[in-house]
């Protein structure tokens, strides 16, 4: 009990560490590069200084994402980054809460997310474009004390295969951009709305080999919001 | 543009004709359907048997991933006459996950008779104790179909610490100290028989001894091996049979008569 919980508490405290430091950083006001020539000798510094701050700022996370269903909780909340040419790599870090249905306790379900967005189709306005396809590959850890990343001890070696509390998830979705005029923005540059359908690991060995278990069976829809901070 | 959203509203319907539309994980167990089907059809079972000397059951286990071989047994239990009930000897699932429990259900749901179910270790996985008790039942129980009693008792020790009593010394006792007036044989049911890696082996003596104060004990069923079984496992006579995995296609069926028992193998 208390050494998984406190493995949850170090990876709460590391994510609050990453979404805080270089939030601190970029608020402080920059170190500038003086043309001075008495500090040239210190041009060297102030160019590390450059980019260790550089290196940070990449870090802020430049998106909040909310999520329904999934595989990932109830509903999960989390901070994403996105990079490459047209920004059309994500990745996102959502915690998500699962309640308790028919279970004993309510429990938190972490995921680690990768998007990928090849296109993006204008609709013949400005302020709102679509994503016809993402696709996306996550891992999720349930946070209990009756999972296991693989099995305990006690059993002879090879009894459950699986892990328990990792689940690989794949899928497929689209998305809708709506872009918030310049004048108009508060907390964000554009609100996206999307939807995944997916399925994951278990289910997939479940379908393999089986006739009954149909590939609907197994397929399920998610719904999310996107809010593009900068 | 109305032709994209068109679109994606078409692709939206489409996935709102899936069974079950959101999954909040493969563990949450989030219920669909029927629910209690243990203390439902143990109902049927008492009434449909009520004052009889001659019932007849399949028992069978272990159906894990093997949901088509499942509906073909479903298909040849259904062709037996005179069948009374079924028993699941447990391992309904291969993860423990609450979809597998569901699709295992509506499967079993096709029998022309009731049955009743057993917790397999299997089913333990996870949250996967949680949905199968939520669709099935307790974990220990036992009905009275004529004049047999069935004790139906969670043997998957490996699976629990000690603060959960598996197996339950208490609830044998319950059985033993309060035999209804119509009782006059027994029946004991379990996933894992004694001496495999799964059962609590430092008790398995007095686990037999226990068994044996139940009134008419005739014989011991059971699951878990994946094989065809047939024991005297502790030298007292009295027989372990263990059924075989659904995926090889077989099940044992039993006769109790008044004058005592038969059973055979059938293959589908």
């Amino acid at each position: 009990m208390s050494t998984k919980w406190s493995i949850f508490k170090t990876m709460a405290a590391a994510a609050l560490l990453v979404a805080a430091l270089p939030a601190q950083a970029g608020g402080r006001s920059r170190l500038r590069l003086t043309t001075d020539p008495d500090s040239v000798i210190n041009e060297r510094y102030h160019h590390r200084i450059h980019h260790l701050q550089s290196a940070w700022e990449k870090m802020i996370p430049s998106m909040v994402k909310l999520q329904y269903a999934g595989g990932m909780g109830m509903v999960s909340g989390g901070i994403g980054w996105d990079y490459g040419r047209s920004r059309q790599w994500e990745t996102d870090f959502m915690m998500g809460f699962l309640p308790k249905f028919e279970s004993d306790k309510a429990k938190l379900v972490l995921t680690l997310k990768e998007n990928y967005i090849p296109w993006e189709v204008g609709l013949g306005r400005s302020d709102i474009s679509l994503d016809p396809l993402t696709v996306s590959v996550y891992v999720t850890s349930i946070i209990a004390d009756d999972f296991w990343t693989s099995q305990p001890e006690r059993y002879p070696e090879g009894y459950y295969w699986f892990s328990t509390r990792f689940r690989l998830n794949l899928s497929l979705g689209q998305r809708l951009v709506f872009d918030i005029p310049e004048n108009r923005r508060k907390l964000a540059r554009n609100l996206t709305v999307f939807y995944e359908v997916g399925t994951n690991d278990f289910y997939l060995l479940s379908l393999w080999g089986n006739e009954y278990i149909k590939f609907k069976d197994i397929l399920h829809l998610s719904l999310g919001l996107k809010f593009q901070i900068f | 543009m109305i032709k994209l959203y068109t679109l994606m509203a078409v692709a939206l319907l489409a996935l709102a004709s899936c069974d079950d539309l959101f999954d909040y994980h493969p563990y949450d167990t989030d219920v669909d359907g029927e629910k209690g089907i243990n203390a439902k059809n143990i109902v049927r079972i008492e009434q449909a048997c009520k004052g009889r000397d001659t019932i007849r059951f399949v028992m069978m286990g272990d159906s894990h991933r093997s949901y088509d071989e499942e509906k073909a047994l479903v298909k040849s239990v259904n062709r037996i006459a005179g069948l009374d009930f079924l028993i699941h000897g447990g391992d309904f699932s291969e993860y423990g996950v609450t979809k597998e429990f569901e699709w295992h259900r509506d499967i079993l749901n096709g029998l022309n008779v009731p049955y009743v179910a057993l917790i397999g270790n299997h089913d333990c996985m996870g949250d996967g104790e949680y949905a199968f008790k939520a669709i099935f039942g307790e974990e220990n129980f036992s009905f009275v179909a004529g004049n047999v009693r069935f004790v139906c008792l969670n043997t998957n020790a490996f699976e629990y610490d000690y603060s959960n009593p598996v197996p339950n010394f208490g609830f044998i006792e319950e059985c033993i100290m309060d035999v209804p007036a119509e009782v006059s044989k027994h029946v004991a049911v379990m996933h894992a028989p004694p001496y495999s890696e799964q059962f609590n082996n430092n008790v398995a003596k007095v686990f037999e001894y226990a068994l044996t104060q139940l009134p008419g004990l005739q014989f011991c069923l059971h699951a878990h091996c994946h094989k065809l079984l047939q024991d005297t496992i502790f030298d007292d006579g009295i027989v372990y049979y263990g059924s075989d995995c659904v995926e090889h296609r077989n099940y044992l069926l039993f006769t109790i008569k008044p004058d005592g028992y038969e059973h055979e193998v059938v293959y589908f």
